[in-house]
């Protein structure tokens, strides 16, 4: 029995799929694991990230599963889980094995590890669709855009693109301040990720008309509220508490 | 001018309050039917599914910028809030704030959007020409990219209504009210054919642009989010009935993307409309939704929902159940085998839950265990499906029993007291015999005071 000890990253977790393929593992004595708790009789095999095991893992996942259900596993790997990476590792192997079609990936729900790549990815997916819908951002003197964020799941990468191309003329910045990573996208050029101990907190010297912009969409949303319809719970449903206090409606 | 004046000193913020509050009521508030990449140098995107930005204290979501360009208008509309007749604060925007306000709020992420309607400012030719050129400014000089919802004013100048078909997203004709009676009574100055007209416009512009764009890749697009409409729930004594028949008609022969049902909020306290002292009929407009969703993608007729000897939707169960436990003779489904047009018209399942049902049992014999992981409401299926041949539970196939258990508790105690039952009459009845309803009923049925 083989323990892989991943770190929490992509890159970690895909380094360990292809190790376990280099190793010849048996795929049901193997393991993926994000913690430290041990297990009896396992082989312990620390797992470094590896660049270009990396991409060859992501080029076959392409390759033979399409575009979508790779971006599915990545999603499922975004999430807070902790047996994430046995579940993809799990979809991946039998996806392989069984030769499932391009866009089929995720077609057997009956198996568990499927199930619970397919949920993972699901409630990934169901965040960055809050996202996209509820991040504000607060326009600062020297005209760019801020946003702050903390989702549960590691969804920056999932949205930059969504804003890249939405707004490709504005200087904006996304920062989740959960994980301390700031989503970069100058004007007309190609958005990046800024990570790591020299990223502190930042200060906001906010532009002049902000605060009247922000006053106008909270009047807005006052006024087109029908009080005969009156449904707080709904509204809760819709727009979760959590995302509230980012924005600026419910401030 | 002493008017004009003292319109000039209003501030945005004023305007914006009173151009929402007069929009509030339409319910047309989605962004969805266009999918339309970022161009690299101007604002703006389309996203096929729509994105709501936020959602008011009535759980409505919040995903355009939905104002009127003013609330003067010529009509006297009695459901309307913006009557001329009504003495109301007015105020009218000028193109360059609606513009400004517009990319503003989208940088911020606030909005997908702008929705721009419009009380009728001197004529419906005058009216449609501002909001073109309102629009036109918003494309070419602010650039946007994003997505634009505009009215088109019934009886206006169709070269107007053309030429802004090519800068909207979305169009739409309010038909208010489902009858030509409804409308002549509450709305004296709108006719039933002068609202179609438009309608009918928008429509052979879109099938002509199609086929444009067949040829050319590149022609411009021409209201490519398709058209919508809105009827009023409640103002007007039309049965349920007569509604469905009209959404089903608009979505056949005018191939509407949207029917909107808005239930009626009596603003103006006018004498010829309801007092609805139980507030709108929202159950009403509830279940007018869910029948909206099983015509466009359950495949189910409106006359097999309803007919003229029940002309109202059952209070207890939705649409669908109410359909099944009246057609037991096609259940139990085998979730194995059934054609997924059978899936779907089991209750509980759902477009989504029956795709991934026809996908999973290529692979394997699906069992109630999976159903319930693939996203089945069992809750409502158990009663209606088989795995392997087996139900779930040891379950009778009669419809008392069914509406029973699918009705809940709480709600059993009402169920049947106002003599709407399932149950076969018998010669042991204790004389709580069924009766035509009469008008007055009817008319409060209509109403939603039930």
């Amino acid at each position: 029995m083989t323990v892989y000890r991943c770190e929490d990253s992509l890159e970690s977790i895909f380094t360990a799929i292809y190790l376990s393929y280099e190793e010849n593992r048996e795929a049901k004595d193997t393991f993926l694991s994000l913690n430290e708790d041990p297990i009896l009789f396992a082989e312990d095999v620390p797992v470094k990230p590896d660049q270009e095991k990396t991409l060859k893992v992501m080029r076959t996942l392409k390759r033979r599963f399409g575009e979508e259900d790779y971006l599915t596993v990545c999603m499922a790997l975004a999430t807070p889980d902790e047996d994430k990476a046995q579940a993809v590792y799990r979809t991946v192997v039998r996806g392989l094995d069984e030769r499932y079609a391009r866009g089929h990936l995720f077609d057997n729900l009956t198996d568990d590890n499927i199930m619970k790549a397919f949920s993972l990815a699901r409630y990934a997916d169901r965040e960055i669709g809050h996202l996209k819908q509820f991040v504000r951002f607060q326009e600062l003197e020297n005209g760019v855009l801020f946003s702050r964020i903390g989702p549960k799941c590691n969804a920056i990468t999932f949205i930059m693109p969504h804003f890249a191309d939405r707004l490709p003329i504005e200087n904006f910045v996304i920062y989740d301040e959960k994980r301390g990573i700031f989503g970069v996208h100058p004007a007309g050029k190609q958005w990046y990720l800024l990570s790591g101990e020299e990223v502190e907190e930042p200060r906001l010297n906010l532009s002049k008309e902000e605060k009247q912009y922000q006053e106008l969409f909270r009047h807005f949303c006052k006024t087109i509220a029908i009080k005969e319809r009156r449904n707080l719970k709904l509204q809760r449903n819709m727009a979760p508490l959590r995302f509230r206090e980012y924005m600026v409606e419910f401030g | 001018m002493e008017y004009l004046a003292a319109e000039n000193e209003r501030s945005v913020m004023d305007k914006l309050g009173i151009l929402t509050d007069a929009a509030k009521y339409d319910v047309a508030c989605t962004s969805s039917g266009v999918e339309r990449k970022g161009n690299g140098s101007s604002i703006g995107n389309c996203v096929a599914a729509g994105i709501c930005h936020s959602f008011s204290s009535d759980g409505r979501c919040i995903a355009l910028l939905k104002i009127l360009l003013t609330n003067e208008c010529i009509y006297d509309c009695k459901y309307c809030q913006n009557r001329c007749s009504n003495d109301i604060p007015r105020a009218t925007f000028t193109p360059d704030e609606v513009c400004t306000l517009t990319m503003e709020f989208y940088r911020r992420n606030y909005i997908e959007g702008l929705f721009l309607s419009s009380g009728i400012l001197n004529s419906p030719s005058f009216t449609m020409e501002l909001i073109y050129r309102t629009v036109w400014l918003l494309r070419n000089k602010y650039r946007f990219n994003g997505y634009v919802h505009v009215k088109a004013i019934p009886g206006a100048d169709p070269e107007l209504i053309h030429k802004t078909g090519f800068l909207a997203d979305r169009m739409s004709v309010n038909l208010e009210l489902p009858t030509a009676e409804g409308l002549r009574e509450l709305a004296p100055n709108k006719h039933r054919k002068t609202i179609l007209t438009p309608m009918r416009q928008i429509q052979s512009g879109i099938e002509a642009n199609k086929n444009e764009l067949v040829l050319y890749r590149n022609a411009p697009r021409f209201v490519a989010g398709g058209q919508s409409t809105q009827l009023i729930i409640g103002a007007t004594p039309e049965s349920d009935y007569q509604i469905v028949s009209v959404a089903e008609s608009l979505y056949q022969k005018f191939a509407l993307k949207r029917v909107f049902y808005s239930a009626f909020v009596n603003v103006t306290g006018d004498r010829a409309l309801p007092a609805l002292p139980g507030g709108p009929p929202l159950l009403r407009e509830h279940r007018l939704y869910q029948a909206d969703w099983l015509l466009r993608f359950y495949g189910f007729k409106g006359e097999e929902l309803l007919d003229e000897s029940r002309p109202y939707f059952n209070v207890m169960l939705d649409p669908k159940e109410d359909w099944a436990v009246r057609h037991l003779e096609q259940f139990p489904v085998e979730i194995n085998r059934a054609p997924m047009e059978m899936l779907l018209r089991v209750p509980g399942v759902g477009v989504k839950s029956a795709r991934r049902i026809v996908a999973a049992r290529r692979s394997c014999n699906l069992t109630f265990a999976d159903l319930k992981k693939i996203g089945v409401v069992l809750k409502r299926a158990l009663y209606f499906v088989t795995c392997n041949g087996r139900m779930m539970y040891p379950v009778k196939l009669d419809e008392d029993y069914i509406v029973r258990n699918l009705t809940e508790v709480k709600e059993r105690v009402q169920f049947g007291s106002d003599g709407m039952s399932y149950r076969q009459m018998s010669l042991f009845d204790d004389g709580n015999f069924s009766r035509p309803l009469t008008a007055a009923e009817q008319f409060q049925t209509a109403v939603g005071q039930l």
